[in-house]
């Protein structure tokens, strides 16, 4: 019966994203432009050239390839409008509702990842055919730990985004923060070039951020380029921030919504 | 002639001022955005000097030569957004009526939708960057003399007029559909595709970003102009291009008008 309820909420979820079907469209296809622009640079620069950062022409396309298709994954919600909503007073139907409050977002957030996934299978087979990666399966070990990870790096976003959310309890001026998180997350997340690139003293600190578990991480375990001791290093550092930010989360909203005054019902 | 630019000076001024007012009542929102502006400039130099250290040549264009394609973007880029900002908000007047009382004024519609907000943070952003811009260039080893810095400013005016077309073309969908959010960031994405040669592409979307959404008259060849690379087309077409599409814009835009039906007031 509880499951029920999530169920038809998911259905429900899904249908309304796509009650703006030019703007899911137009969304994706912005994704798919920056991924394009993104593989033909760099198989511009390997062509003049066997090999560069460390890399050969086609680790760095299957890289690419890679961590567009997880960063298109992990950091697609439905959530971006939670501080607004929040601030609008729209918020108080959700918190009527005889739910799980979190449960609610969450199945939100998944009805809007599971709607992305349907467009990034037909850009990725289109990105295939145009720049034929090389991809090769790992192993179930790090298979497995490739989905922990992966799970991770959704729920880290998923926690991240209620954060943002959170601000609309007190102002209604949250795209400054969310625009300096953007870029952040543009350069660190590793979908435009992989971090091993920068040099060593930026790469150590944007390594020590939740950033590069957005995409960056979750690639470089993929393609087996991370040693055992890094493996456990990394997989620490995801549990520490996610545990950190739902700590966090559900402190700010635990006073969040105390504060809450339902403007304008 | 004279007394109506003065009108039209004193309309853009005080709407600028208001601009202004506004930009200083959200100052901390305001300061985000300019430090990820300066975040994402930073980085993106980095990574560009990073890539000419470790290549030889980018599709027959000297390392050197990349950078200033992304500079003559950076330059493009901010300085409409300096001037079109209010372009962004321009659905939400359709939807909310405010346009209609736009069209009532003793002023063209096209000039107010068009200018009705002017951008301070672009504004303040862009002197110093111009400077770095300038500075960089002069580092840099590229051969540029007079006569092709005289050419890159006269293309650079038709690429700020390309632009206006582009703006205008957007607003122009904005009355028919009340919606542009997804065109503007179309348009943003496509001339961030501008921050290298357009001759790097897939040859239909080199085609598209040339006559199209004509972001390849605009970055593409004012640089191989300055740089004295062979223009991919010849500068002559770009003008003719230019002012071919501006007054294509504004027939559109007339156009766009007459189906106006006010969307709710």
């Amino acid at each position: 019966m509880a499951l029920q309820k999530y169920w038809v909420l998911l259905k429900l979820s899904w249908q309304n994203g796509f009650v703006y079907r030019t703007n899911v469209i137009l969304w994706r296809f912005r994704q798919f432009l920056s991924t394009l622009m993104a593989l033909t640079v760099w198989q511009v620069i390997f062509s003049q050239q066997g090999s560069a950062f460390n890399y050969s022409g086609a680790e760095m396309t299957t890289y690419i390839f890679l961590a567009a298709f997880l960063q298109s994954f992990i950091l697609a919600t439905a959530l971006n409008g939670l501080a607004n909503r929040i601030y609008s007073g729209q918020f108080s139907f959700d918190l009527l509702k005889p739910i799980n409050l979190y449960a609610y977002l969450g199945t939100e957030d998944l009805a809007d990842k599971l709607k992305n996934v349907g467009f990034l299978v037909v850009e990725t087979i289109i990105l295939w055919f145009i720049f034929r990666p090389e991809l090769s399966v790992p192993g179930w070990e790090i298979g497995a730990l490739f989905a922990f990870w992966l799970a991770g790096g959704i729920l880290l976003n998923f926690l991240v985004t209620l954060l943002f959310g959170a601000m609309g309890f007190w102002s209604p001026d949250v795209w400054g923060p969310r625009f300096l998180f953007f870029i952040f997350v543009e350069f660190t997340a590793g979908k435009l070039f992989p971090l091993d690139i920068l040099p060593e003293l930026i790469q150590r600190i944007i390594l020590w951020t939740p950033f590069p578990f957005f995409a960056f991480l979750q690639s470089q375990l993929f393609l087996e380029k991370l040693s055992s001791a890094e493996v456990w290093q990394y997989s620490g550092m995801l549990i520490f921030w996610i545990v950190l930010f739902a700590l966090v989360v559900s402190a700010v909203w635990k006073r969040g919504i105390r504060n809450y005054d339902a403007a304008g019902q | 002639m004279l007394r109506r630019l003065t009108t039209y000076y004193a309309v853009w001024y005080l709407t600028a001022a208001n601009a202004l007012q506004e930009t200083f009542v959200n100052r901390w929102t305001n300061l985000l955005f300019m430090s990820g502006k300066i975040i994402r400039l930073g980085m993106t130099l980095l990574v560009f000097f990073l890539i000419k250290e470790n290549i030889s040549s980018f599709a027959g264009y000297t390392p050197d030569q990349m950078i200033m394609f992304f500079l003559t973007y950076q330059f493009i880029d901010t300085i409409t957004q300096v001037f079109y900002r209010g372009v962004y908000i321009f659905s939400q007047k359709i939807r909310s009526g405010e346009f209609d009382f736009m069209l009532t004024k003793p002023i063209s519609t096209l000039f107010q939708a068009l200018t009705g907000r002017p951008d301070f943070n672009d504004a303040l952003f862009i002197i110093p960057t111009t400077a770095l811009s300038i500075w960089i260039a002069l580092q840099l080893d590229v051969v540029m003399t007079t006569s092709s810095a005289l050419w890159y400013g006269a293309l650079l005016l038709n690429a700020f007029l390309i632009a206006t077309a582009l703006h205008i073309l957007i607003m122009a969908v904005g009355v028919i559909t009340t919606e542009i959010d997804g065109a503007v960031w179309i348009y943003r994405d496509l001339m961030q595709m501008g921050r290298f040669p357009v001759s790097i592409y897939l040859a239909p979307v080199r085609w598209a970003l040339f006559f199209i959404v004509p972001v390849g008259m605009m970055i593409t060849i004012p640089t191989e102009v300055l740089v004295q690379a062979p223009p991919t087309y010849s500068m002559a077409l770009a003008v003719l291009f230019g002012i071919s599409f501006f007054l294509a814009s504004l027939r559109i835009w007339n156009w766009s008008l007459k189906q106006y039906s006010s969307a709710s007031s």
